[in-house]
């Protein structure tokens, strides 16, 4: 938010590219970090930051983070959205910060994903927001045709009454045109209006036979689906014309709304289908027949009922401009039986409230406005959200409605608009992505084929924080890891020779320096640890982090026994792959062990352990990950020699070598950490030890 | 690069013993590359010593300091301060920036931390050897780019002697033989020709026969006031 107050989206620099693709651009890298270090609540801060939906997004969210996410290159793409739908699920939504009020007011028409942004981000630039909706409920397109099983309704009203929280003000039941017009808002003193009420209306097929009973349209069956509990008679098949993503989502909900079969038919081959991948795979497991290139020509009946359509086979959907312009071979006819067809082919805007306004605002079905302020030929009055760009993905809606927002707000203070949009890195090198260690995705869990056809429930089961924190970890923190301070880099090249990734190069004349190439850093931290002359700094904060939980756990009162204290250095990364035990590290270990979380093995350079004995420690314990388990390459290795060296100076120091040590925790089994921990402190036999 | 080795806690203990406020100052280059006398060293160091003051109920304070060249006193100036109200100083430094150090404050007791080695290459991290003596006299482009005044355990010009074998030296199995060493360099540049010849008997003035040796050049030096004048 403090970037739309500055006046643009997103500063002009390189971002990893997960957050560069994100049409809102999202800090995905810190949301994911939060969660591996199983942090929720800091996840859903970090959401919140630039995400007004987060609970609709980390349902339905077509996540084109994922597509651009550099793991693919090694093996697969971060599951972004599953990772945002465990921070729903167990973090806890942030309180909005007080704004103050500029005593401006703003009207927003319609409650889609583009105008609740418009309206979250109008709020936190200090109006005073009023969002109009033609229905009784809020959500726009998502409440009304968004199938149940995809978004429960609950999760919608968890975004928007978070919205609500901020003052926006909704009125329902309230549609431009029919209860009031635009003139009506200014004198109520709107000093802009920003109309998004999407693409309400279903296209329809004007050919032979399209005229039937049993004949449906998209948008009104999946309406009739989600409100009136729509049935489809027993026994009946059901053939879906078209081959997007409403289209899929009629599929399915026909399905569940007791069609005996479901049949798509679309014109695309199946690379070429706009709907969502997994979608159509998920229609497929589900036992929805998808017909590929086929394009209707009529549909054939019975005693004015549907009995087939009949299609001719598709020679190419685009031409060479790449525009939509189908042509077909017209003697390869083939024959889809069925006894309901429903047509989802695409919707349209109804904008039959804008006649009559004093200038033409409509042009093509479509909101005349200058693409980059958004801005209609009407005075104080924007569009945005699909009513503006036509059918996309929920996520482009919202940037679009933050591009409003911000035009918007640069409209009423008479300045110029400015939008930059981030740059992401670029592709990561063949050596980076060889040593980087495979580690698979983790599937969302769905409910079964066969018992989510039977019902409206959501599908997906979700991650349990331990699976979600594993996930998290797969993440490169892409620009997270390494920067050299040039002030204080000496050329040593140390970390050229030490990193396992090969990322510092020594640059040619006349530069001839060494260069930390941050795009393509792990963050392992291996020559942060190592550089003697601590001239490699974190671009994120992990390592100060871990100093101040330090610290801080050494400077808690209350120890049972005053003189002693130990340390228990865990990695919070690979605990989190025991189910239980970072609560317990919390929670459950005697108040002489003090629980030090740490963002890896590699991060634990002999400073760290020296400052612990510093600090008051009495003997420093580690739980990490051995060198199979823990995911940099080689930082098991350099730990067991940082460690060895910090023994060294302990036996110097006259103390024991034992009193610096790892931890195993075997089958699981961390009830007795405590007593161990307690009994390796005071070189005593376990059974010596009481708690 | 000059190469050192840190001495012992004990050793420094020792040092430290009669003096409560410590400066420990380490040095950006050379010590820093070879990881004795760098910042990090500088921080581990003062560090521990502080653990065994506190194990010890002792009231010793360890500061703190790093200077880019401690050889230079430019960069020592900057830490003045900080010297002053030192009881002692601790030098991470080689030997030459640890004098440095007592040249410039001459009323403060300049402790090393650090035993400066030799002169040397990197073999690979972790791995320093010796490979030149500052003899004053340099002559390896007649023995293959190898210094055998330093690499070789007898300092030999007209080697290898009888210790060699299967290229080590007798003095021990890690050790090459330099003179292998110059023989095969040679050999590979097609210039074994130079083996043939005997080398004279060296001039050692050159290297330190002649008590501290200086260098001094008029063309570089700055002139005095009354010479500008």
């Amino acid at each position: 938010m403090e970037d739309l107050k500055k006046g643009s989206l997103a500063k002009d620099r390189q971002v990893p590219p997960c957050q560069a693709a994100c049409p809102i651009h999202q800090d995905v890298r810190g949301y994911l970090s939060a969660i591996a270090s199983g942090d929720f609540d800091k996840a859903m801060r970090v959401i919140k930051e630039t995400n007004p939906l987060p609970f609709i997004c980390a349902t339905i969210c077509a996540h084109p983070c994922e597509d651009e996410c550099r793991r693919k290159n090694a093996d697969d793409a971060l599951s972004i959205r599953s990772l945002k739908r465990a921070a729903v699920d167990f973090g806890s939504m942030p309180r909005p910060s007080p704004v103050p009020k500029n005593g401006e007011k703003v009207a927003i028409i319609g409650s889609g994903p583009s105008g609740l942004t418009a309206a979250s981000d109008l709020a936190c630039l200090g109006y005073k927001v009023t969002v109009f909706e033609k229905e009784s409920f809020l959500g726009g397109a998502l409440a009304q045709y968004v199938p149940l099983y995809r978004l429960p309704r609950g999760l919608i009203k968890r975004d928007i009454d978070a919205i609500h929280k901020m003052g926006v003000e909704f009125k329902q039941n309230s549609a431009l045109g029919r209860d009031f017009t635009t003139g009506d808002l200014k004198k109520q003193g709107f000093k802009a209006i920003l109309v998004c009420t999407g693409l309400p209306l279903s296209r329809s097929l004007l050919l032979p036979g399209f005229d039937m009973g049993n004949i449906y349209l998209a948008l009104p069956f999946l309406w009739d689906v989600n409100f009136n509990a729509k049935r489809l008679p027993p026994g009946k098949a059901v053939i879906v014309i078209g081959g997007g993503n409403v289209a899929i989502d009629v599929a399915r909900s026909a399905l569940r709304a007791g069609a005996e079969k479901v049949k798509v038919a679309c014109l695309e081959s199946g690379e070429e289908m706009p709907a969502f991948p997994w979608e159509i795979e998920e229609a497929k497991e589900e036992g929805i027949e998808i017909n590929c290139s086929c394009g209707p020509k009529c549909v054939k009946g019975k005693d004015g009922m549907v009995c087939a359509i009949e299609t001719m086979a598709v020679r190419s959907v685009f031409d060479r401009e790449g525009r939509f312009n189908p042509t077909f071979y017209e003697d390869r006819i083939s024959i889809i039986e069925g006894d309901i067809v429903i047509i989802a082919i695409g919707q349209t805007a109804d904008l039959s409230f804008l006649k009559g306004t004093e200038k033409p605002v409509t042009d093509m079905g479509k909101i005349i406005c200058n693409p980059d302020t958004l801005a209609t030929p009407c005075e104080g009055i924007f569009a945005c959200g699909e009513v503006v760009t036509g059918p996309g993905m929920a996520v482009e809606a919202m940037a679009n409605g933050r591009r409003a927002a911000l035009s918007i707000h640069q409209y009423m203070k008479g300045e110029a608009l400015q939008i930059d949009e981030p740059k992401p890195f670029g592709s990561l090198d063949e050596c980076v992505i060889s040593a980087i260690k495979r580690q698979s995705r983790q599937p969302m869990p769905l409910l079964k084929p066969e018992e989510r056809v039977r019902c409206f429930d959501y599908i997906e089961l979700g991650y349990t924080k331990e699976i979600a924190a594993q996930e998290a970890r797969r993440c490169l923190s892409c620009g997270a890891g390494a920067r050299r301070i040039e002030d204080k880099c000496i050329d040593c090249l140390t970390c050229v020779r030490i990193c396992p990734y090969d990322v510092p190069i020594v640059t040619q004349p006349p530069d001839n320096s060494v260069q930390i190439r941050e795009d393509q850093c792990q963050a392992c931290g291996i020559c942060v640890v190592e550089c003697p002359a601590l001239a490699i700094e974190f671009n994120s904060s992990l390592f100060e982090d871990m100093d101040k939980e330090l610290e801080e756990a050494m400077s808690q009162k209350g120890s049972k026994i005053a003189e002693s204290k130990i340390v228990l250095f865990y990695c919070y990364f690979g605990t989190y792959s025991i189910p239980g035990l970072t609560h317990f590290l919390n929670c459950g270990l005697p108040t002489e062990v003090k629980a030090v979380k740490m963002p890896c093995v590699s991060k634990l350079g002999v400073s760290i352990f020296l400052k612990a004995f510093e600090l008051g420690a009495d003997a420093v314990f580690i739980l990490g990950c051995t060198d199979e388990d823990c995911i940099y390459a080689k930082a098991a290795l350099w730990y067991k020699r940082h460690m060895e060296n910090a023994r060294r100076i302990l036996k110097d120091l006259g103390l024991r070598e034992e009193q610096i040590d790892t931890i195993e925790i075997s089958d699981g089994k961390y009830h007795d950490l405590g007593n161990r921990l307690i009994a390796l402190a005071q070189n005593k036999n376990v059974k010596e030890v009481t708690i | 690069m000059i190469k050192g080795e840190q001495k012992t806690i004990d050793e420094i203990e020792g040092m430290i013993a009669d003096y409560r406020k410590i400066l420990v100052v380490g040095c950006g280059t050379c010590v820093t590359i070879c990881f004795v006398g760098g910042e990090k060293e500088v921080a581990n160091l003062a560090s521990s010593l502080r653990i065994k003051e506190r194990v010890k109920k002792g009231d010793k304070i360890i500061e703190e300091a790093i200077v880019k060249r401690q050889c230079e006193r430019e960069f020592i100036a900057e830490i003045a301060e900080k010297v002053r109200d030192a009881d002692a100083v601790l030098s991470l430094a080689c030997s030459i920036g640890a004098q440095a150090m007592a040249e410039n404050f001459p009323d403060k007791p300049v402790l090393p931390g650090v035993n400066t080695t030799f002169l040397g290459l990197i073999e690979e991290p972790g791995k320093w050897s010796e490979v030149c003596s500052a003899c004053g006299d340099c002559i390896i482009h007649l023995t293959g780019g190898i210094c055998p005044v330093t690499r070789c355990a007898k300092s030999l010009f007209n080697g290898p002697c009888g210790g060699s074998a299967d290229g080590k030296c007798e003095i021990s199995p890690d050790v090459p033989c330099a003179w292998q060493q110059i023989y095969d360099r040679l050999a590979a540049q097609n210039r074994l020709h130079l083996m043939d010849s005997v080398f004279p008997v060296r001039n050692w003035r050159s290297f330190s026969a002649i008590g501290p040796r200086r260098i001094a050049r008029e063309d570089l030096q700055v002139p005095k006031a009354e010479e500008t004048t």
